[in-house]
């Protein structure tokens, strides 16, 4: 009895292990590189009746969803924007694209993507597409190359923009207008309470407003660790005080990122860390957003599309500027994602993505997508518009931002270079390092990583 | 016996294809996999930050495991008399032990928060010092050590209790005729009897340790360099950097460990049995 | 003496229950109240009087906003938890009937090379799920079972496979053979016996099983994370996924949601109090 049962279980297991064993041999390749990167069929693809869209969670995702209702109804189809939460967005993203066809059709990924997606075969190219459905011209030039373009500056297009964001200001209005702080301020500094146009102006004001005996603080920043906060967090300030990055084409690091301007920038960065609440030096986007709503503090640094659902909870008690200027230099970290087209959804699901993007791309749309909750564009001239910039507290704010924003890589190691950078500014936010030494450190780090990926 | 095919197809071959995938550079996006050598096992013990989530790892499960010892050991001591209500006692105190430690540890975040948390605020009431909990990298370590062992004490103090209650009454009867002292009696005869569950308890945590991921992700993310833990290592290897190959180098690695330890794991309760075996005869 | 047991069991006692004590009446607060500087610990009817007051008002609207997906999410609460239970019960169902079985053929059958096979399965209990997250979501693709709730029932039905096997082995065992062979002398076949006798009189033994598999499908969190994108999303996941939320963390509905989801499990843990140790010590230790 007991012998019968065992040979057939170990007849059982060696059958499967055979099998195993040869579906092991056959599929030596994981997954299968993707179709064509142009997406034209052989034969005349079917009309498609669906469009799936993957996005971030978060309300502007929302806001695309109406406007894809409205484009449903004009064509006849179905369209559905699934939400995925940030902190897994990326990973959801990449992880389905290794698979032979994904379930979206179209993804609005971060600025950062496009070199991944446009190097490992994921993303659609559009260049000669995109001039014929949108007119580029009426797009504001920097949201075009730092949303679309890949390699930044050859012309190439993998995307269009989608959501188009900036990094701002939020303050405490009724802070600001209050009496006795006005004459407290004046008397102290000798010069009127007012919206930072300068860095230092905004240290003086965030020196000021720190009061932590009565548990008040000046500035809330956006230093997380996890994705690209602190970096991000960080960027304008670089920037603004003469560092940068790097070299985009050259790949060339050394000598940008740890030069005098960026050692005086992150110096001056982990100083303003002093001026906000307690864990001031690790807070991710969503968690910036606490010290100020409760009450805590005077000033918040964070991307626009947070800002409508701030003004809608805080009313008239908050105003909002643009990031201050150092000298002449006035930088904004660039925010946003881009319509993608996946290279392995079916030619008439990417016919009918391109359609989709023409007609989101259109004017009226685009005037119809800034009503949205936390919709942004990128179209220059509603930017400029009057109707635009008094639609909202925060729209003029936006409107200059966009004309000095600046981004971060986009080549396939990205990944790895935002997390590099994160930790060395992080070492350098916590004390733990020495401003310079933490760039100088990092900027070995991110030549190395950028020359062990070399492009395909 | 079906059971035992599914339990191969889930878990041997998982482990040949780690094996395999290690020497490949293969990406989570797709794309062809090429065959690259032994070279994913040279970064794995050659990058100067190899060592850190080993150590991490090492610390956090030493750590932890002898906090929740000696806390878990203590309690059962005192519970061991008869006091009323004491199932009922009991039950809630296990009951930590049994929540989703994700779902814990986010709450954890909000008790913890050096801002507005009700920790430090207890603390500033009484005129204790404030600690970052979540920020200062001297204490992120200590907060995943603090949630995990709130969580896991339970688990050491029932297996205590076990342990203590299995000492047969007419030992302790035996050292009263003899009047021995209570520090004798602890020594010689509470604490060895009671050895032998207990440090089937200590391998069952310790192996539970070791596979430390849900609270960095919560807690801390997997991007802090003071809290990697291995688990942790390879989800940002992989999920982060994209680098399947290399993550299941680390795997390789990690499987090795965990084959070794439950190899000792076995071998012990092998030897508790016929030591019952032989106390029973 | 007594005072030194109050002493160490009473604090622990206070430290063991108060957070969740604290996710409870945070789970009555409004989201200004749960980040407020100034704690608000006393619930009553009324706001506080001023910023620094600890009263809050209670209020039952996180509970209630639980069937309203949060901004930006897809779904509602309920929606996830109940992918978690039809996980969760599902994986449990199977893991419990395959396991019982396995175990049975173990314990009354002395098949070679049993010890070995059992070490196998116990062995599976202390794989990082991170060690092997890698090819499970290769193969998975494979089959086409990423992000789908088969694919995540036949992951938790494999791990949960080890924990039925030694626990129902245990229970098996403590059911004398006399009861069998009596069945057998009866006429009955081997599987007639199995059904009328064994599964009977394991049936505490099973209830009990099936508590601990589902325990532990529902406080799963690894590889339902890296599965599944968002169509057969478990609870734990779901709240992972509310941290960086564009309106920042919603506390009372997360502490609200997290009554919820916690609420099954200190039932079911009252429930298999009894064989608490067994069941956390994979059936190795017996009280």
């Amino acid at each position: 009895m007991s012998g019968t049962k065992a040979a057939q279980g170990c007849g059982r297991v060696a059958a499967v292990c055979l099998a195993l064993a040869s579906a092991l041999g056959c599929k030596s390749d994981p997954a299968h590189p993707g179709s064509s990167t142009t997406g034209s069929g052989t034969s005349a693809p079917s009309a498609a009746t669906s469009l799936t869209i993957w996005w971030a969670q978060w309300a502007p995702a929302d806001g695309l969803q109406q406007l894809g209702d409205e484009f449903g109804r004009r064509e006849n189809v179905s369209v559905s924007v699934h939400q995925i939460p940030w902190s897994s967005f990326q990973d959801q993203v990449f992880q389905e694209f290794g698979k032979q066809r994904t379930s979206f059709d179209i993804v609005v990924g971060d600025s950062q993507w496009l070199g991944r997606g446009a190097t490992n075969g994921l993303y659609v190219e559009l260049t000669d597409w995109l001039a014929t459905a949108v007119d580029l011209k009426s797009l504001h030039p920097l949201a075009l190359r730092y949303l679309a373009e890949y390699p930044t500056g050859s012309g190439k297009y993998y995307a269009a923009p989608a959501e188009t964001d900036a990094m701002g200001w939020a303050y405490r209005k009724d802070w600001f207008d209050d009496a006795t702080e006005k004459s407290a301020f004046q008397a102290k500094y000798g010069k009127p309470l007012a919206v930072p146009e300068t860095w230092s102006d905004l240290k003086t004001l965030a020196e000021f407003f720190t009061r932590p005996d009565q548990k008040r603080y000046g500035v809330a920043l956006v230093t997380g660790r996890g994705y690209d906060d602190v970096v991000m967090g960080f960027e304008q300030v670089l920037y603004a005080f003469g560092g940068s990055w790097g070299d985009f084409k050259s790949m060339k690091v050394k000598g940008s990122l740890d030069s005098p301007g960026a050692v005086e920038g992150l110096e001056f960065f982990s100083g303003l860390v002093a001026q906000s609440p307690p864990g001031g030096s690790k807070l991710g986007y969503g968690e910036a957003l606490e010290p100020f709503v409760n009450d805590s503090t005077a000033m918040l640094m964070n991307y626009f599309a947070f800002f409508p659902d701030l003004a809608k909870k805080m009313g008239d008690k908050v105003g909002f500027f643009a990031m201050p200027k150092h000298g002449e230099r006035r930088v904004a970290s660039l925010g946003g994602q881009g319509f993608s087209i996946s290279t392995k959804a079916p030619p008439a699901q990417q016919e009918l993505a391109k359609k989709f993007i023409a007609w989101f791309h259109q004017k009226a749309t685009q005037e119809e997508w800034v009503k949205k909750p936390g919709g942004f564009t990128a179209n220059a001239e509603i930017l400029r518009s009057e109707a635009f910039r008094s639609a909202s507290a925060y729209n003029p704010a936006f409107a200059q931002s966009m004309d000095v924003v600046q981004d971060f890589w986009n080549v396939p190691a990205y990944n790895e270079l935002l997390a590099a950078a994160a930790q060395r500014i992080g070492e350098a936010l916590d004390g733990k390092k020495a401003p310079k030494q933490a760039l100088t450190v990092l900027a070995e780090e991110h030549e190395k990583i950028l020359s062990q990926s070399v492009p395909q | 016996m079906p059971a035992l095919v599914v339990l191969l197809a889930m878990n041997v071959f998982p482990l040949v294809f780690n094996i395999y995938l290690s020497f490949t550079n293969a990406d989570l996006s797709g794309g062809a996999a090429r065959a690259i050598g032994t070279h994913n096992y040279a970064v794995v013990f050659s990058d100067a930050r190899y060592a850190d989530p080993i150590t991490t790892t090492a610390l956090f499960v030493l750590l932890s495991v002898s906090i929740e010892l000696v806390l878990g050991y203590v309690l059962a001591l005192a519970l061991r008399a008869h006091i009323p209500g004491k199932s009922a006692l009991l039950t809630v105190l296990l009951i930590p032990m049994m929540l989703c430690p994700v779902v814990l540890s986010l709450f954890w975040n909000l008790i913890l928060n050096g801002h507005y948390g009700i920790l430090n605020q207890l603390l500033g009431a009484f005129g204790l010092p404030q600690p970052q909990w979540l920020t200062d990298d001297r204490l992120e370590f200590v907060s995943i050590l603090l949630v995990d062992v709130w969580m896991w004490t339970p688990f050491m103090m029932l297996v205590s209790l076990a342990g203590l209650n299995a000492i047969p009454r007419y030992i302790y009867e035996a050292a009263e005729i003899d009047r021995a002292s209570r520090w004798m009696v602890f020594r010689t005869i509470t604490l060895p009897m009671s050895a032998p569950l207990i440090g089937l308890a200590v391998l069952l945590r310790a192996t539970d340790a070791l596979k430390q991921f849900d609270l960095v992700l919560a807690i801390t993310g997997t991007n802090d360099e003071t809290t990697q833990t291995l688990s942790a290592r390879i989800y940002q290897v992989v999920f982060r950097n994209y680098k399947v190959g290399l993550g299941s180098a680390y795997g390789v690695v990690i499987l090795v460990a965990v084959i070794a330890v439950a190899t000792i794991f076995v071998r012990y309760i092998d030897g508790l049995n016929r030591r019952q075996g032989k106390a029973q005869a | 003496m007594n005072l030194v047991r109050a002493l160490v069991i009473v604090p622990y006692f206070v430290l063991a229950t108060l957070p969740l004590g604290w996710l409870a009446l945070t789970s009555l607060k409004t989201y200004d109240d749960t980040i407020s500087t100034h704690a608000r610990f006393v619930p009553w009817t009324s706001p506080g009087s001023d910023r620094t007051s600890p009263r809050f008002e209670a209020t039952t609207a996180a509970y209630r906003s639980l069937s309203k997906p949060v901004a930006g999410t897809p779904r509602d609460f309920y929606h996830y938890l109940g992918n978690s239970a039809l996980v969760g019960l599902l994986s449990t169902l199977a893991a419990v009937s395959l396991g019982t079985l396995c175990a049975y053929g173990f314990s009354r059958f002395d098949l070679p090379g049993s010890k070995e096979w059992l070490f196998f399965i116990l062995s599976t209990r202390f794989l990082p799920p991170l060690a092997v997250v890698v090819p499970v979501v290769v193969m998975y693709r494979w089959f086409a079972l990423e992000n789908t709730h088969l694919g995540l029932i036949l992951l938790y039905t494999s791990f949960n496979l080890s924990l039925a096997v030694w626990l129902m082995k245990g229970f098996i065992e403590e059911i004398p053979r006399a009861f069998e062979e009596a069945a057998l002398v009866d006429g009955y076949t081997r599987a007639q016996a199995f059904l009328r006798v064994i599964i009977p009189q394991a049936s505490t033994g099973m209830a009990v099983t099936a508590v601990f598999c589902l325990i532990s499908a529902w406080n799963e969190f690894g590889f339902a994370m890296t599965l599944n994108n968002y169509d057969a999303k478990t609870v734990p996941v779901y709240f992972a996924g509310l941290q960086g939320n564009i309106e920042g963390v919603p506390w009372p509905q997360i502490a609200g949601g997290m009554v919820l989801f916690v609420a099954p499990i200190v039932l079911f843990t009252v429930l298999v109090r009894n064989h608490l140790l067994k069941g956390v010590t994979f059936g190795t230790i017996k009280q």
